[in-house]
């Protein structure tokens, strides 16, 4: 094998040819070092500061171990998600995180964005599944935590650490994880509301319901409109929609179905179609999350208790929405109209504000570059960030690995 | 490296100003009183602390953590000292910060799914506070009736139903933390994937080396619609984790699937008469939870799977009372060892599922090879093992001979591709394990994370890392009279 190499890219063939680039770099120039796999996810968090070498872990991309008998899996992290699928497939497995572009998104690049979906209310999201894992820092330092067994306490949980560091830290080549049983059936009920009111009644009784979904997605209008269409179905989508999906035997889901119909007509939702080949509407649900060419896509996190008065707030504005409602997260996109910063600020400085008062937040993940300058990418600073400032201080002291993408100078997102 | 402050006793203006910050009747100095701290459930590493203080708000313990590191003393936080890692010893002695005062269960909120604890509430006390709500708080350990949430947070606790629902990180959302330096800071919170690095996930099984925990914000779970509890009966251990095999190979993630040996069965069955039979190789507690449409089914298949294993009978728990005497059985085990001998030491190894009857007939050998009785109760569908080893602590000689067994026995965990500690920690007990997992980067990267939060190292020293806050083997091995001992 040889070394694909330019001088603004390199993608190493093994980790140890990683290991040796980034040892001489750190050694000699001490170029800015850009972390990249599938490349889904490159304009979340601000530009780049200096300019450097895109590292890429395509060639990083083999299955290392897979005891299925044990129930995980170790591979290299530029594996792209839709082969580890097939991998853990064969065997009846699989790790229920679902990622948009799953063709092109590798597990490094969705271990360092933190990458989630509708099944994490049922399932959990990545720091419940990552058990071991391999990276190498900015000065060649190959580095490991966690192991290979599902349950272990031995030193720091640098797989926590690692999750969601958009890179900053160190560039992930190995990851070992916890897999789980495909289930026998999988279904999702399309439930139309009247109205928003419907969908907070609705919500409230699910506390209660005698059923356990593994997905509570509520989208309004617009975001039903789009997900129906991507997923070639035939679904009414007048006004806001509450997709509940159910996982597991097949005696059970059915159960769950009947039951759920019977508890939704109690709450006044009558409209409810069973999708039962529910492949392409996860599928389109997962990937809602992916921006085209929208003018700026948001994730919002608050109180589950307050995204039907956010997810009204941002309808009114013109946002396309999707909620992982029982998890309080909220994906929007603001409309084609919005060409404009003041535009885009108009509608987000009230949703910001909301998010922040339902104790969470709200992250950019694609906008036009210049307008980071004036919207907080990561949202309303929190008392921790000092801290993180000081975890990326001593890991990467001399700021080697995408400098400025998170911890930015730019005193927007340092404003507090 | 940092120095570490080793100082055998604290100034007495220390002392005065310990007492104005949380009152006189809150610290413990004399040596009686502070006896009772020199160990957790760890037993055989013993150092009594300087004093033990009793907190009872986050002021209080930021005072005290100020106080600490104006006067260089290093502070270790307690809970209820259930530890069985020496995680809460205090080596170096120095300031105890016990949390058991600051227990309120302080706001349960189920529409949002969290609650917010004390660290120093009792695990129990939680779910009994829950209970007819609907919803619990998942991780139990065995000792939950003792252990406080707190602790659970710094060792990352599990227990029998971790198979199914995960371990403490899995569960707590965010905390309040009061870092080495006295700042007060929240990590995570009410909501999920606040922005930046998820200092939550990190902080959890940090075993106090990255501050006191004074507020934690759990996850709070459905209860299970319907519950099956099983008892497979089986001649040998190996045939018991045979069947553990098939139920997972089988896609089966039963709620909890728990080995007990007929060596724990003698001391379980006189203490709570359960109808254990003694001459069974093994039992293995089977538990499935879900919705009543789906257990009956699981549960015949676990019974099929048994019986192919040749388990001798497969019993059912027929009520809630049975069930419930049978998890009394599995959770009180430990108490009941009493029975066997004067003292025992408990391992935590971890092995891939499908090497546990090679690690248990290594234990039998061990066993015979030291002269050292074990007896094995564990989680066993997470390949987590508990061998249990009996001896008294007034014998040296005995003493000797345990450490070796469990160190071999740990060491054989390591080349099986497992660890040296799936929920207890690490804390003194398994530090030299450490660079046998680790390499000295796994290790240096740790040991860089431990200086941004705790760049002194005055806060719960000589813990988890072989490095910290000392120059490393030979330091740890000097200051451990009992590894010294084993050497």
């Amino acid at each position: 094998m040889t070394t694909t190499e330019s001088s603004d890219e390199f993608t190493p063939a093994t980790t140890d040819e990683a290991r040796d680039f980034l040892a001489e770099n750190a050694a000699g120039a001490g170029r800015a070092i850009f972390p990249v796999g599938g490349r889904t996810a490159l304009h979340y968090g601000y530009a780049s500061t200096q300019p450097g070498i895109a590292f890429s872990t395509l060639r990083l991309n083999r299955t290392i171990d897979y005891p299925a008998r044990d129930m995980t899996i170790t591979v290299e992290a530029g594996i792209r998600m839709d082969e580890l699928t097939e991998i853990l497939k064969a065997e009846g497995q699989r790790l229920p995180i679902d990622v948009p572009q799953s063709s092109r998104a590798t597990l490094g690049g969705v271990l360092a964005t933190n990458t989630s979906g509708p099944r994490r209310f049922g399932f959990g999201t990545l720091r419940d599944y990552l058990i071991g894992i391999s990276s190498i820092d900015s000065t060649g330092k190959t580095f490991s935590a966690g192991g290979r067994v599902v349950k272990n306490v031995a030193g720091y949980d640098l797989c926590k650490l690692m999750i969601g560091s958009l890179g900053t830290l160190a560039v992930i080549t190995q990851a070992t994880l916890k897999v789980i049983p495909q289930p026998e059936a999988s279904t999702i009920l399309w439930c139309a509301a009247a109205d928003w009111q419907a969908v907070e009644t609705a919500l409230e009784n699910l506390l209660t319901s005698a059923t356990r979904p593994v997905a509570l997605e509520v989208l309004n209008a617009n975001a039903a409109h789009e997900i129906a269409a991507e997923a070639r179905l035939e679904l009414p989508a007048n006004g806001p929609v509450l997709c509940i999906g159910f996982e597991g035997a097949t005696r059970e889901t059915e159960w769950e179905t009947e039951t759920m119909t019977a508890e939704l007509q109690a709450a006044g939702i009558r409209d409810v179609a069973v999708v039962a080949d529910a492949e392409p509407l996860w599928f389109a649900l997962t990937d809602f999350a992916t921006s085209s060419d929208e003018p700026l896509t948001f994730q919002a996190n608050l109180r589950p208790s307050r995204l039907v008065e956010f997810a009204e707030l941002a309808t009114s504005a013109g946002v396309s929405l999707a909620a992982h409602a029982g998890n309080g997260i909220v994906i929007g996109h603001l409309p084609d109209n919005v060409t404009t910063l003041d535009a885009a600020v108009k509608i987000l400085s009230p949703l910001q504000a909301l998010a922040h008062e339902a104790d969470g937040n709200l992250v950019i993940f694609d906008c036009d570059e210049t307008w980071k300058q004036t919207i907080p990418v990561f949202g309303q600073s929190r008392q921790d960030r000092a801290l993180m400032q000081r975890i990326k201080q001593q890991l990467d002291p001399r700021d080697i690995l995408n400098p400025g993408r998170v911890f930015t100078k730019n005193a927007v997102s340092a404003a507090q | 490296m940092p120095e570490t402050a080793t100082i055998s006793t604290i100034p007495a203006e220390a002392l005065e100003a310990l007492r104005r910050i949380v009152g006189e009747s809150s610290v413990l100095s004399a040596h009686e009183q502070v006896l009772v701290y020199e160990c957790d459930g760890f037993v055989i590493e013993k150092n009594t602390p300087d004093c033990v203080v009793f907190p009872e708000t986050t002021e209080h313990v930021v005072a005290i953590v100020k106080l600490c590191n104006e006067y260089k003393i290093p502070f270790v936080p307690r809970g209820a000292g259930t530890s069985l890692a020496g995680g809460c010893l205090p080596v170096g002695g120095g300031v105890m910060i016990a949390l058991t005062r600051m227990r309120g269960i302080h706001d349960v909120n189920l529409r949002d799914h969290y609650a917010v604890v004390g660290p120093g509430t009792v695990n129990v006390h939680l779910t009994q506070h829950l209970k007819g709500t609907g919803f619990h708080y998942a991780p139990d350990p065995s000792s939950q009736g003792a252990c406080t949430i707190g602790g659970n947070v710094a060792t990352n606790s599990g227990g029998p139903h971790t198979l199914k629902y995960g371990v403490t990180v899995n569960h707590v959302l965010g905390a309040e933390v009061v870092l080495p330096d006295g700042e007060v800071v929240q990590f995570g919170g009410y909501t999920e994937d606040n922005p930046g690095y998820d200092l939550t996930g990190l902080f959890v099984g940090s075993e106090g080396t990255f501050g006191v925990c004074t507020k934690v914000t759990v996850r709070l779970t459905r209860d299970p619609v319907a519950y099956r509890t099983m008892l497979g009966v089986f001649e040998t251990v190996e045939d018991a984790t045979q069947a553990i095999s098939g139920i997972i190979g089988a896609g089966i993630v039963p709620a909890a699937l728990e080995l007990m040996d007929q060596g724990i069965i003698e001391a379980v069955e006189p203490a709570f008469h359960f109808g254990f039979p003694l001459d069974a190789g093994a039992v293995l507690l089977i538990e499935v939870d879900g919705l009543e449409v789906a257990v009956d089914g699981e549960a015949e298949q676990i019974v099929e799977l048994c019986e192919q294993n040749n388990a001798r009978e497969v019993r059912k728990a027929d009520s809630p009372q049975q069930r419930d005497l049978l998890w009394k059985c599995r959770k009180k085990a430990f108490g009941a060892i009493g029975r066997l001998s004067p003292s025992y030491c408990t391992q935590d190894g971890v092995v891939p599922r499908t090497k546990l009857p090679e690690i248990l007939k290594f234990i039998t050998e061990a066993s015979a090879r030291h002269d050292i009785r074990i007896v094995n109760v564990f989680h066993a569908g997470d390949g987590n093992i508990h061998p249990i080893l009996l001896f008294d602590e007034r014998d040296a000689e005995q003493i000797k001979r345990v450490l070796l067994a469990s160190d071999e026995i740990l060491n054989r965990c390591i080349e099986l591709g497992g660890s040296v500690t799936g929920e207890h920690g690490i804390g003194v007990e398994k530090i030299n394990f450490m660079n046998k997992l680790f390499t000295e980067a796994d290790l240096e990267t740790m040991e860089s994370v431990r200086l941004a939060f705790n760049p002194t190292g005055l806060c719960s020293p000589q813990k988890m890392l072989p490095t910290a806050g000392a120059c490393g083997m030979e330091h740890i091995e000097k200051s451990h009279p009992a590894r010294r001992a084993a050497l």
